[in-house]
């Protein structure tokens, strides 16, 4: 009774957005599940990375102060000097604006077999420095939070744009039929909020799942509706079998519709899924060892530490695309320091720890060498004090990523920024070849990965994006 | 970061796109024969071509901007926009502007090359610009070169024209034309139309259709038990007249103009977009005739009006040109503006034209003759309406709401009593000054709300302490010794207690010596506001504060204030900064603690001075009360004509800073049959934009309106594209069935509802939606309408239905959606049990019922919803509080009734969910579940009969309309 044939790609797109058609996809969809794919998993190139986990770093920390070593401003730190600040620019035009050169306020030393300088500020994760491939020469659009993070997820800082993830679930489908294939831990409010993770034009099918929200300890996150309130699960399932007949007795007076069949076994999905999900989410499964390698139970990494061991666990169920955010729901977040520079080592505490517990732990289990990890933001910092005063402004114009694991040269450094650490100079990465580059290691290429809508073929990198090669391991 | 010339544009497009602006001109004979002059080519010309040039623009690298430097015919086409050298005109050669890098316009991006270089391409370009290089087979970029003449000869812009009604052979089956219309095509086919639903099915599918609703038990036994050969038509004309009908039909038009009642930006909401909503469902109520209601749209601000009451209706019908998912944190305002006037075409083009006309911004559209100068003659003209104030982060405008006389006293009173108070506020201030009133010096924690003290803040720069100058906070204050301009800043960072509106004031002491323009920047959630003060004139309250206005703060986020000397002439001094939370009535100090008295007590003013004293914070409570509590003059989001109309040029490649030829401001050419209306030059134009749109020689209008409502009267459009019938789009299944109801349409007044009724009266309507096998067999997709659609509930009808069932709907109608102190829409949960077009769109915290069942995206024009089938559904259904709730209720009013048997309850139950009595199989199955798991008293579980209510929530028959 279930539709037989699965249409490919073309045959998806002509359907899509046409009504009919697409119920009949949709009823496949559900058919396939929750996440599932509408079109079977085709990568368009050998894939070298089966997921990816997001580690979003919201706000923005500072470049200059982390990995980007300058000792420029230490010799220049007070300084007035002119530079091409990209919001003096954006509001006037002008370029050259004077601006005081502001020192780190943090040491840096030389870590690993590649010796490169990481600040004071990550002391875990520079144990792993031999493991990143640091790009430093990434640059990319918006001055302001709203449209740099719109940009960073969904490749448009305005226009309704559906999210990497919801791309990612769309080309590749999921690999677990009980799980969406793109879950965002504790995701954000602000800033473009559910946008960030919104399959905007895509199926809804696409639509990233929110597990807990920035703001919300990580002891309480979960899959909303998941749980059946008041009742048990042996009465739910009888209940469910209530629902089974009824719905039998009704499609036999309304036969032949796949539609309809869909929605009937879309039930039955639904209780393996609540079946399933909270044994994945239930880190009392891990022995104190782990816990303790990701610092929970220790006060400042609990809460992080807990979404990165999440991460870890959902990876291993199959999720392909898993974004953590260590953020917070107000307009500046998190590593957003305007004013308090030092500020950022409360945020540097909170994550470091987990960031390398997540690395070491991948690693142990080999899941490193199919999982690609992308740390960031939406933008980095000015190396010089935002209106002469103690703490930093955004800088689109030239900062630091890093992305760890599959199919990338671990302990390689691609791109570089000025003297000053301000504006990428060599290597530059755009966001969109970021974009380009993580799709590429799916196995998708992102210019064929299109979705027809209103007349045109949109794609998440635009008309720009290119692959980062000199990156591939 | 000196070094980096390269400009990365707002759009990250590559300036060598920008070539030229004369695109008219062919280029001057050149003279190839001139051997000196090739040979200068080739040794000072050629090598700055291949080294600086080519790895951007050649066939074997990349062709940025559709420009090739790599033949001659590459510059001489030019990219995008043009020849990029005039042979002979050095100044109208866009190669050497870039080369001189004097404008936006640089290349190469990686730096100027030395000026001799530049002087070669000069005297080059001057002699005529020799150049040997021979086209190879690549050398033209293929370019689309839209003709007007024969793409418009595509359906969708030919006029509308009613041809004949066709003959059917199965003469009795048609009730109406649309029947006749349906039938031919379906015969021409051999397909046989379904037989007709019954009747209860029937008023189901016409309650959800007409009012969203489902239809109550009493309505319809009424309509069963109503044999009169006509009661399908009263029934429909008794429909269509209630109020719920606007609900319903108007949420239909909220989806194609993406409405909403906030933005993701910052969760800012809108207060005032309810009245839109209102004003959308009223005028489906009144059946405000359709061409009327888009002009209204429009350009309503620019109508004339003969009433108070219809100028500020059709003031706030232009509210819709407000709801776009703006970014107004975007810092260059010029790509802002052009960005809110893409987004309004795309709700004009996509909404109402069902063209796809922001496709023609970059460049001329790929598939539909829409040229790029259409999209700029239609962007010129609502760029002439401006809709945003400029600020770090922009705002919308909103105007105060015109009101009847009567109603307009009460506002004017408030506001003249406020008026009064404010001056007496002022008066007694001045006095207080006047006679140097209050201590000198004050301790930090005698001042109300949160207070930074000048030695409290983080110091850049040299800053000296003085106590100098009297009346200051705590232990003195600071000052830059009028030096260091620009060196020196201080940044006052409190911690605020709680997330909210502050007013912030900023404290100094006067003196002639002083800086006449200190800026003062607050960071706040609304981004960096900087206010120059002038410490030469005496702080105005208290004779200490200055204030700086109200801002909003959120906990944990930007609140603080950063004092500069930059650009200052004389002494900049700062004392303290004082954030006062707004709303809470705290302006009283709490009493100075015991240590903190300062040497100048209070106890040394006189009984007048205190008395005084006491005045002026009793008048700056009632102030404070008075704004809190008084009645708030009603506001409209609107947009305002400019009052010096222009047209846009064409911006090259969509970016703003790029501008090549001014366009006269214009509609679609491929649309405008006959005359084209002039827009004067002293118009913005968007009065003439109203007219065109509703010209009855639009080919477009008319036809996306009619086919929309088919669409939403059968579940899929004769045009199944809705807001596409461009080239790409889908062609109608009855082209002829489409013109011929167009036609009608206009000629009944554009009327909504005469179409909706003719529409629902038809035969074509009421067939059942069974699938036949032979039916399946021939048309799978319904496109000959052979029967009707099921169609899913949507998800404001799956909400309102539960609550109908459930009992408890709250029957309230229009208004705020939500309190007004509500500031940002994080989090925002709905517990009002109004109708669903009544909760709030908050774009992020829609109701998860939304998320789950495929309500439209707010940031999207959408004239039709996706329709999927996800698990996330099963799970709202079986899992989340409101449906068990509202189960729960319907159980009560099951076991509440009169009857007490098993048989008699699942009657009202199926009556009440389903609106049917249950089937023998129904009744077996759901006894059986009653039996087991409520053995000792099954009638007399709530509990049980909740779960049995849920579960017929879960069924197909509640979900689907047949």
């Amino acid at each position: 009774m279930l539709q037989q044939h699965i249409p490919n790609r073309r045959e998806f797109l002509q359907g899509a957005g046409c009504g009919f058609g697409w119920l009949a996809l949709a009823a496949l969809a559900s058919r396939q599940s929750l996440g599932a794919p509408i079109t079977p998993p085709l990568p368009h190139l050998v894939p070298r990375a089966k997921r990816v986990i997001f580690l979003f770093m919201q706000g923005g920390p500072s470049q200059v102060d982390t990995f980007d070593y300058k000792p420029n401003l230490e010799k220049l730190d007070g300084q007035q000097m002119p530079f091409d600040d990209a919001r003096v620019i954006a509001n006037t035009g002008q370029r050259g604006s004077q601006q005081r050169v502001m020192k780190s306020p943090w040491k840096f030393a030389q870590f690993g077999q590649t010796g490169r300088w990481v600040s004071e500020l990550f002391p875990q994760q520079a144990r792993h420095i031999d493991d990143l491939c640091l790009l430093h020469g990434v640059h990319t659009e918006g001055v302001a939070h709203g449209p740099a993070t719109l940009f960073l997820h969904c490749g448009s800082t305005n226009q309704a744009r559906p999210s990497i993830g919801s791309w990612v679930s769309y080309g590749l489908g999921t690999e677990n039929d009980n799980l969406p294939a793109f879950v965002t831990i504790a995701p954000s409010a602000g800033n473009g909020g559910p946008r960030n993770y919104g399959p905007a034009f895509l199926p809804a099918v696409h639509q990233g799942t929110a597990l807990g929200k920035a703001g919300s300890p990580a002891t309480e996150a979960t899959i909303g509706n998941l749980a059946p309130a008041g009742q048990s699960a042996a009465g739910q399932r009888r209940q469910l079998d209530l629902i089974r007949e009824l719905n039998a007795a009704q499609l036999a007076a309304a036969p032949g519709s796949s539609e309809l069949d869909a929605v009937v076994e879309s039930y039955e999905l639904a209780w393996r899924m609540q079946t399933n999900v909270p044994g994945i989410l239930d880190l009392a499964a891990e022995t104190a060892a782990t816990q303790a390698l990701y610092g929970i139970g220790s006060k400042p990494t609990d809460n992080f530490g807990r979404q990165c061991l999440m991460a870890r666990r959902l990876c291993e169920a199959g999720v392909r695309y898993i974004q953590v955010t260590y953020g917070d729901n107000t307009a500046n977040p998190a590593w957003d320091q305007h004013s308090n520079l030092p500020k950022h080592a409360e945020h540097a505490a909170a994550v470091d720890q987990p960031i390398a517990g997540l690395l070491t732990d991948l690693k142990q289990r080999g899941l490193l060498d199919e999982t690609l990890i992308w740390w960031g933001a939406e933008f980095g910092r000015t190396p010089y004090a935002e209106k002469n005063g103690t703490g930093r402004d955004h800088n689109p114009g030239g900062f630091t990523m890093w992305l760890a694991g599959a199919g990338v040269q671990a302990g390689l450094t691609h791109g570089q920024t000025d003297e000053f650490g301000h504006q990428a100079v060599a290597g530059r990465v755009h966001m969109h070849d970021v974009h380009a580059t993580l799709l590429h290691l799916l196995g998708l290429n992102h210019e064929q990965l299109t979705f027809r809508y209103a007349g045109r073929d949109f794609r998440l990198t635009d008309v720009a994006g290119q692959v980062v090669n000199e990156i591939l391991s | 970061m000196l070094r980096q010339t390269e400009r990365t544009t707002a759009r990250g497009i590559d300036l060598l796109a920008f070539f030229a602006v004369v695109i008219s001109c062919m280029p001057a004979p050149v003279r190839a024969d001139d051997s000196a002059g090739i040979d200068f080519f080739e040794k000072r010309i050629r090598p700055v071509l291949v080294q600086h040039c080519y790895p951007c623009h050649s066939a074997t690298a990349k062709i940025k901007g559709g420009l090739r430097l790599d033949v001659k015919s590459g510059w001489v086409t030019g990219g995008d926009t043009g020849p990029a050298i005039q042979p002979g005109k050095v100044e109208e050669s866009l190669l050497i502007a870039a080369l001189r890098a004097e404008g936006d316009l640089k290349m190469p991006p990686a730096g100027k090359l030395p000026q001799s270089v530049i002087d070669d391409f000069t005297q080059w370009v001057n002699s005529g610009a020799p150049d040997p290089r021979t086209d190879d087979h690549r050398a033209r970029t293929k370019k689309r070169t839209i003709d007007l003449a024969s793409e418009s000869r595509h359906w969708a812009y030919r006029p509308v024209t009613a041809g004949p009604v066709p003959t059917v052979s199965q003469s009795d089956w048609p009730r109406s034309d649309i029947d006749r219309f349906i039938l031919s095509r379906l015969e021409a086919r051999s397909l046989s139309p379904n037989a007709a639903a019954t009747r209860e099915v029937l008023a189901r599918r016409l309650a959800f259709d007409l009012l969203g609703l489902p239809p109550t038990p009493d309505e319809l036994a009424d309509f069963l038990g109503d044999t009169s050969p006509d009661a399908w038509e009263q029934l429909v004309d008794r429909w269509l007249e209630r109020p719920e009908f606007g609900e319903r039909w108007g949420r239909h038009w909220l989806d194609v103009v993406r409405y909403a009642d906030s933005l993701t930006l910052r969760g800012f909401v809108f207060k005032q977009a309810w009245r839109y909503r209102d004003y959308v469902i009223d005028a489906f109520n009144r059946d405000l005739p359709f061409d009327q209601f888009l002009r209204e749209q429009v350009a309503g601000d620019l109508l004339p009006a003969e009433s108070l009451e219809e100028r500020a209706r059709k003031l706030v019908a232009t509210t819709v040109l407000m709801l776009g998912n703006t970014n107004l944190e975007e810092q260059d305002k010029q790509q802002l503006e052009l960005d809110v006037v893409d987004e309004q075409l795309d709700l004009i083009g996509r909404g109402f034209l069902a063209q796809t006309i922001t496709c023609a911004r970059c460049h001329d559209h790929q598939f539909d003759p829409i040229p790029t100068r259409d999209y700029y003659a239609l962007a010129g003209i609502l760029k002439n309406a401006q809709s945003l104030e400029h600020e770090n982060v922009s705002k919308w405008l909103e105007i105060p709401l015109p009101l009847a006389p009567a109603e307009d006293e009460i506002y004017r009173r408030h506001e003249e009593t406020l008026a009064m108070l404010q001056q007496q506020l002022q008066e007694s201030q001045q006095e207080l000054k006047r006679r140097g009133a209050g201590p000198e010096i004050v301790a930090v924690g005698a001042l109300s709300g949160v207070v930074i003290d000048d030695a409290a803040a983080r110091q850049v720069g040299d800053w000296q302490k003085s106590q100098y100058t009297k009346r200051y906070i705590g232990d003195g204050y600071v000052h830059d010794g009028d030096g260091g301009k620009g060196m020196k800043t201080l940044t006052f960072d409190p911690d605020l207690p709680e997330t909210g509106t502050y007013e912030v004031r900023f404290a100094y002491t006067p003196g002639d010596n002083r800086s006449a323009a200190v800026p003062v920047t607050v960071f706040s959630a609304a981004g960096e506001k900087t206010i120059v003060v002038n410490e030469r004139l005496a702080p105005p309250l208290e004779g200490r504060f200055i204030s700086l206005g109200e801002f909003r703060f959120e906990r944990g986020g930007q609140s603080f204030v950063i004092v500069s000397n930059e650009g200052t002439t004389g002494h900049v001094i700062a004392d303290a900064v004082q954030f006062l939370p707004v709303g809470t009535g705290q302006t009283k100090a709490p009493p100075p603690a015991g240590g903190e008295t300062t040497a100048t007590a209070n106890s040394a003013d006189s009984a007048e001075l205190q008395q005084l004293r006491e005045q002026v914070k009793s008048l700056e409570q009632r102030v404070r009360a008075a704004q809190a509590a008084g009645p708030k003059r009603p506001t409209v989001m609107t947009i305002r004509e400019r009052p010096e109309p222009t047209n846009l040029p064409v911006l090259l490649r969509g970016n703003v800073h790029q501008r090549g030829t001014e366009v006269p401001r214009g509609f679609l050419q491929v649309a405008t049959s006959g005359e084209n209306s002039e827009i004067p030059a002293t118009e913005g134009g968007r009065r003439q934009l109203a007219e065109w749109l509703t010209r009855r020689d639009n080919p477009l209008t008319a036809r996306v309106i009619v086919n929309r409502v088919w669409h939403w009267v059968f579940g899929a459009g004769l045009v199944r594209t809705t807001d596409n019938f461009g080239t790409t789009g889908e062609s109608p299944s009855h082209p002829e069935l489409l013109d011929h109801l167009t036609v009608t349409f206009m000629e009944d007044g554009w009327s909504i509802k005469r179409l909706i009724r003719r529409l629902v009266l038809s035969r074509t309507y009421q067939m059942s939606s069974t699938l036949r096998p032979e039916g399946v067999a021939a048309d799978p997709e319904n496109r000959w309408l052979w029967r009707a659609h099921a169609r899913r509930l949507d998800a404001e009808c799956l909400r309102d239905a539960l609550l109908v069932v459930g009992g408890n709907l709250r029957p309230s109608r229009g208004g705020p959606a939500f309190p007004t102190e509500l500031a940002a829409d994080f989090g925002y949960v709905d517990d009002s049990n109004r109708r669903s077009v009544y909760i709030p769109v908050f774009r992020n915290a829609l109701p998860p019922i939304y998320e789950a069942f495929d309500f439209a995206d707010p940031s999207l024009v959408t004239g039709q919803r996706n329709t999927s089938t996800v698990s996330t559904q099963a799970l709202y259904l079986l899992n989340h509080p409101f449906v068990k709730q509202q189960a729960l209720l319907t159980a009560r009013r099951i076991l509440t009734g009169m009857n007490t048997t098993i048989e008699a309850r699942l009657e009202t139950a199926w009556r009440l969910v389903l609106g049917r009595s249950p089937t023998a199989a129904e009744r077996m199955a759901t006894a059986r579940y009653l039996a087991e798991i409520s053995q000792a008293d099954p009638a007399q579980s709530e509990t049980a009969w909740a779960q049995v209510v849920q579960a017929l929530f879960a069924t197909i028959d509640f979900r689907y309309v047949h």
